[in-house]
């Protein structure tokens, strides 16, 4: 009875135990995987700009807010000082607009919620890829359709290098583009 | 190393004749020159015995298992309840009004000009989002050349200093309580005007004024309150030289130097490399006669000297004399020249003549052991290069010796190196020790009302003997207008915060021809004021006529009203101002100060300075902490002692053969008395330094300077003596005794020693060290390529081809003067922690680039070499092939890359290096040192925001400037231009004030760089190894 039940266990029931939890873990791993790199992370913001109205249909263009994705490392959230070239004139009776001038008026900087966000030891830099010709849109998705601002891809080493191996492919619409270096220094110092 | 140590002291020296070069044995102590077998034993390792095993929980941070473990627990439990913001990334805090030009991510650049020191050198402030990052050279300016010097760069950190005064402070019992401005402003404006009413007076007391319209800020005050007196110092001046020159030729000050015509330079107990005069320029001019490529005009430094400075280190020809005998040495050359070769219209002066009766060269090299042949030597050399040899006398010396060498520079026709085009302004001249005194009088019989002090710290340097510190306790209102708290501002009743340089407007004129502006960079970081706008307010007799612009304004004012109308310039005043703000420099015409003839009369006049036979004490400046203004400055007391490689300490340097005469060894204590005044100070045992001497640096030992700087080292200030004796800085008349105890001096001086124990003098054999003299240099140009090829390396490796960019490096070893600059600009640039004293007695220094300092010869005369050492970025680098996680590897530009977020810390890399230029962080130093100080707001903001601030367990290195070289492509790039490496300047480069470091691209052959790796006086340290290094070193060479 005692050896029966044993060669049970071992026989049956510890592999099932094994698959099951090794098919949990894989699958969990896949499943969760795009979450966990952020995909999909849209959080509200205090203001809820939309970039589908002001990229999307009236076509301003990203470099107008986003003024350091030409010259700077940094894309650059735009101050509110931006939002007011315009927004001092432009539907000044929103609620949401009436919320900004209090934020430009009070002197307050809007802590926008961050949607896209690499480790502090990476220096990557935005004017380098822009001026390359490579588009907002192949990192950053479709902005000018969102109303609310998601991730959409992923921003880990490995996606990084994908592209950086894999250029042609990735940015085809950029003819002759060379792939990007694949050594530790030309991210991490 | 105490016992074994001792042994040493008892042997005997061996002669070896100094001007021997050839089979020479290096050594970087005295340990290692007697081949102590703990020495030997310590080079074949990477770490000190016991670093890696000492593991304290002390040590440690304060969390323990337990408390990691509830804290483990708690944080699993938040963020199970806290899931749905698992992908929370925080905010991200845009500015709200954008300031004008600046965008996030690109640096900005502003010239402004230095007040470290009296000397104002302009500088480059480089800004990131508005904050200062980094304090480089401005190359406009035209003393100091684009260059500034380590204690200049390092100042950076006592803009963020945490423990800057932040608010005005009134004296509250026996403690401080804060007051606002308006308080103590009106305060002090009703005992000004009082002091003034009763006719006592107001003494304020500086450092070198070296701005007009602070004089004239200065001018306003005693314009409003009578009684006003003026009083300057510095702790080292140059009184003596000055009043010398006034006796020689009659008026005026003394001429700059035109060093880089020189052919013999003959530095008296002068360390004008070091510490005296502008140093940036003297080192610049110097080494310009130090070209391989000119060997022409190459010069010849030959150093008379007691102690062992930072000139006599590149002395060409070093001889050890007693101060008190250059008076000795001058009047004997002055013999040679005058009398026995009737050199000069003077042959025929008889006051002269007889003036130099007694004297000769042979009775002086007698009486001073000195080789007759070195003099011999000496003198052919000075009569063959007759104006282009030039005396020069340093500041410490007494002032028949000046006269006397103003008369052998006249004599020889040296004149001719006094230079024409440029001279030193004077705007205020310092108070003698005379009017110090009575100034002190004053303060004790109750005729001095009020003392203001600018900035300075009287209380800490002014010679006991003056009584300053005493009186000043009798002075009804004491004001002190200061940065940071200090011995004077402790004795004050009044403490108010100042400027910072980089919040501070200013000009400067320290020569004729130009001036030197100075803008703020940030705005003041809390309510402190400039002091030239505080001075004003007081000037305007009422606290409200302060603004923020008030300075700003009244120099604006002065300017407009006084600079440049005369000028006559084409442009409007406000375009010339931005123009000149832009430049930092606004220059005119100025005839420099001239001299008329030798006045005979002030040489035959004087009579030979009296000396005492004791021990002598000479006290000079520290290299990095000045007379003590940067004693809380954590990277300048970890910066190693150029000579000595001494942190976080002064001492008592004292000979061998004194050392062994008094029984005492390194770290053991000695009483030194000046004057009645006595010091214990440890003992460190210098080669090369005169005997019976005891040389002690002043700037340390100060009880009132902050966390870091307070209780470091021993205060030396109180052997100053009053100046009868010999002068204010060197006593003839000292005694030192032996005395109980020790205490422990920690240098760097073994640390990281290239060696191998199995073969003695491997250093030499290995060629670590490769130098000749300029005769060998001129008949076999390939001396060193032939000492090479000796060591031909095989390899098994198929080598890598690099077709792009290779970056590689040159340094010049003859323009290497080990002036640190280099090691304080990587510090800035490559955020290095300070480590503490504690933390580099056992080698776990930080810095990325060292300068080993090496001797040869006898420890009675060594010569010293010196080595810029950083990581080689070796082609095939030992440390790659055993990083067990790749987190070394190579860069297809042959970078040897090290990446921080993949090291676990084996420290495999490190112990196969076989430079030993890797640095491990076996603590996060920000929370380690002094009880996390540079954590403490704002010290954080000088971090570089473009280099990892690296944390505990991970191994870090030289990574030449990579964030700059990454930068550098990225922006030639985008600009559609092709990147050939030119124009990158990494930061050891940046700071070296004689250019001895080149960098670039290799494979362009155009390239400096290039060219110097085919030089004939080029080698590569350890190259037998066949790490195939980049940095190319060029041989030294001894115009001996």
């Amino acid at each position: 009875m005692n050896r029966t039940l044993l060669e049970y266990t071992l026989r049956v029931r510890l592999p099932i135990l094994i698959f099951v939890a090794l098919a949990s873990i894989t699958v969990t791993y896949f499943v969760t995987r795009p979450a966990r790199e952020g995909i999909g992370y849209a959080p509200e913001q205090p203001i809820p700009f939309s970039h589908k109205l002001h990229a999307g249909t009236m076509k301003i263009d990203c470099a107008y807010c986003h003024i350091g994705v030409y010259r700077s490392r940094y894309a650059v959230i735009p101050p509110a000082s931006t939002c007011m070239n315009c927004h001092k004139y432009a539907m000044k009776t929103s609620p949401f607009i009436i919320k900004l001038t209090r934020y430009y008026d009070e002197n307050k900087p809007i802590p926008w919620k961050r949607v896209h966000r690499l480790p502090d030891y990476v220096y990557f830099s935005h004017s380098f890829h822009v001026n390359a010709g490579i588009k907002c849109q192949s990192c950053h998705g479709d902005v000018q359709d969102m109303s609310v601002v998601k991730q959409v891809s992923s921003f880990t080493m490995s996606a990084c290098l994908d592209c950086h191996k894999n250029a042609r492919t990735r940015l085809s619409y950029i003819p002759n583009i060379k792939p990007g270096p694949t050594y530790c220094v030309a991210c991490h110092r | 190393m105490a016992d074994s140590d001792k042994e040493h002291l008892h042997k005997e020296l061996p002669v070896i004749q100094p001007t021997e070069m050839k089979g020479q044995h290096y050594w970087k102590s005295l340990r290692q020159f007697y081949n102590d077998p703990s020495a030997i034993e310590a080079k074949a390792h990477e770490f000190m015995e016991g670093v890696v095993d000492d593991f304290k929980l002390s040590n440690l941070t304060d969390m323990s298992r337990r408390k990691f473990l509830a804290l483990l627990a708690a944080s699993a439990s938040f963020a199970a309840s806290g899931c749905s913001l698992y992908q929370s990334k925080g905010e991200v805090i845009p500015y709200n009004k954008e300031p004008v030009g600046v965008i996030p991510g690109i640096p900005d650049y502003y010239a402004s000009t230095c007040s470290g020191c009296k000397h104002a050198c302009g500088i480059l402030v480089k800004t990131r989002e508005g904050r200062p990052i980094k304090i480089n050279g401005n190359d406009e300016h035209p003393v100091s050349k684009g260059k500034a010097c380590a204690r200049g760069q390092g100042s950076i950190l006592n803009l963020y200093d945490p423990e800057r005064l932040r608010e005005p402070m009134k004296k509250d019992g026996s403690g401080f309580s804060s007051v606002s401005w308006q308080a103590a402003d009106t305060a002090i404006i009703e005992e000004l005007n009082k002091a003034a009413s009763a006719g006592k007076e107001i003494a304020v007391v500086m450092n070198t004024l070296n701005s007009p319209t602070a004089k004239r800020v200065l001018d306003d005050l005693a314009a409003k309150y009578q009684t006003v007196k003026l009083y300057s110092y510095e702790l080292f001046d140059d009184l003596t030289r000055q009043s010398a020159w006034t006796k020689s030729y009659g008026a005026g000050s003394y001429p700059l130097i035109d060093w880089d015509k020189a052919k013999l330079i003959l530095s008296l107990e002068s360390d004008f490399l070091g510490n005296e005069g502008n140093t940036i320029e003297n080192a610049r001019l110097y080494t310009a006669t130090r070209n391989n490529a000119d060997l022409k005009n190459f010069s010849r430094l030959v150093v008379f000297e007691s102690g062992m400075s930072l000139t006599g280190m590149n002395a060409d020809l070093r001889l050890r004399l007693r101060p008190e005998l250059q008076y000795d040495l001058v009047m004997s050359l002055l013999n040679e020249f005058v009398v026995k070769r009737q050199t000069s219209r003077y042959a025929l002066d008889k006051g002269i003549i007889d003036a130099l009766q007694g004297y000769s060269i042979e009775k002086f090299a007698a009486e001073s052991e000195i080789d007759p042949k070195s003099m011999d030597s000496i003198i052919s050399y000075m009569a063959k290069y007759k104006n282009a040899s030039i005396l020069y006398a340093g500041d410490r010396l007494p002032e028949q010796v000046h006269v006397a060498v103003n008369l052998l520079n006249d004599v020889l026709g040296s004149t001719a190196l006094y230079r024409k085009d440029q001279s030193e302004a004077v705007i205020l001249p310092y108070s003698s020790l005379e009017e110090w005194k009575t100034l002190v009088a004053g303060m004790n019989s109750g005729n001095v009302a009020v003392v203001v002090h600018l900035g300075t710290n009287p209380v800490y340097h002014l010679p006991k003997s003056v009584g300053y510190a005493d009186a000043l306790a009798k002075v009804p209102t004491v004001v002190t207008l200061s940065q940071t708290e200090s011995e004077t501002s402790a004795a004050s009743d009044w403490v108010l915060p100042t400027n910072h340089d980089l919040e501070s407007w200013n000009d400067f004129k320290t020569r004729t021809g130009f001036y030197s502006l100075q803008q703020p960079v940030i705005y003041p970081l809390y309510v402190n004021r400039q002091k030239e706008a505080v001075l004003l307010t007081w000037a305007a007799g009422s606290e409200s006529a302060y603004h923020d612009t008030l300075y700003h304004d009244y120099m604006m004012a002065r300017w407009e009203k006084e600079v440049y109308p005369p000028l006559r310039l084409a442009v409007g005043f406000k375009e010339f101002w931005f123009s000149g703000l832009d430049v930092g420099v606004v220059s005119f015409n100025e005839q420099a100060e001239g001299f008329d003839s030798f006045n005979v009369a002030a040489f035959t006049s004087s009579v030979a300075p009296s000396a005492a036979k004791g021990f002598t004490v000479t006290l000079a400046e520290s290299y990095f902490l000045g007379d003590g203004r940067f004693a809380n400055n954590g990277w300048l007391q970890e910066l190693p002692h150029p000579v000595t490689k001494v942190v976080w300490d002064n001492y008592a340097a004292l000979a061998p053969a004194t050392a062994k005469e008094l029984n005492v060894d390194y770290n053991d204590l000695v009483e030194v008395t000046v004057e009645g005044n006595n010091l214990k100070l440890p003992v460190w045992i210098q080669p090369g330094m005169a005997e019976k001497v005891v040389a002690v640096e002043l700037g340390y030992g100060r009880t009132h300077a902050g966390t870091v700087g307070s209780d470091v080292g021993f205060n030396a200030n109180i052997l100053q003596t009053s100046g009868g004796a010999f002068s204010q800085w060197i006593n003839s008349s000292a005694s030192v005794s032996r005395a109980d105890g020790t205490f422990e001096i920690i240098t760097t001086m073994e640390h990281h020693s290239l060696d191998n124990k199995l073969v003695e003098n491997m250093q030499f054999n290995r060629g670590i060290i490769r130098e000749g003299t300029v005769e060998e240099y001129g008949k076999e140009p390939n001396f060193i390529q032939q000492e090479r090829k000796e060591d031909e390396p095989t390899t098994i490796y198929k080598n890598y081809e690099y077709n792009g960019i290779k970056w590689g490096m040159a340094i010049d070893l003859n323009k290497c003067t080990g002036c640190s600059a280099c090691v304080i600009s990587c510090n800035v640039e490559n955020n290095i922690p300070v480590v503490g004293k504690d933390q580099v007695k056992v080698s776990r220094e930080m810095q990325w680039i060292r300068i080993d300092r090496y001797y040869s010869g006898p420890p009675v005369e060594p010569r010293i070499s010196l080595q810029p050492m950083l990581c080689q970025q070796c082609d095939d680098a030992p440390c790659e092939n055993v990083c067990p996680v790749a987190a070394t590897t190579h860069s297809p530009d042959g970078l040897n890359m090290m990446v921080y977020n993949r090291c676990i810390g084996t420290r495999y890399c490190s112990n196969n290096c076989p430079y030993k230029v890797r640095r491990f962080n076996f603590f996060n130093y920000r929370h380690h040192f002094d009880g996390e100080y540079y954590l403490k707001q704002p010290a954080p903001m000088v971090s570089n925001p473009e280099v990892t601030v690296r944390t505990r367990g991970v191994m870090e290195k030289c990574t030449f400037c990579v964030q700059r070289l990454v930068q550098a492509k990225q922006d030639a790039l985008q600009e559609g231009k092709e990147f050939t490496g030119s124009g990158v300047v990494v930061a050891c480069q940046e700071a070296c004030p004689t250019r001895a470091i080149t960098f670039g691209n290799v494979n362009d052959k155009e390239s400096e760089v290039a060219k110097l790796r085919e030089h004939p006086l080029g080698y590569y340290v350890l190259e037998q190894l066949d790490t195939k290094p980049n940095v190319t070193y060029l041989a030294k060479l001894r115009n001996v």
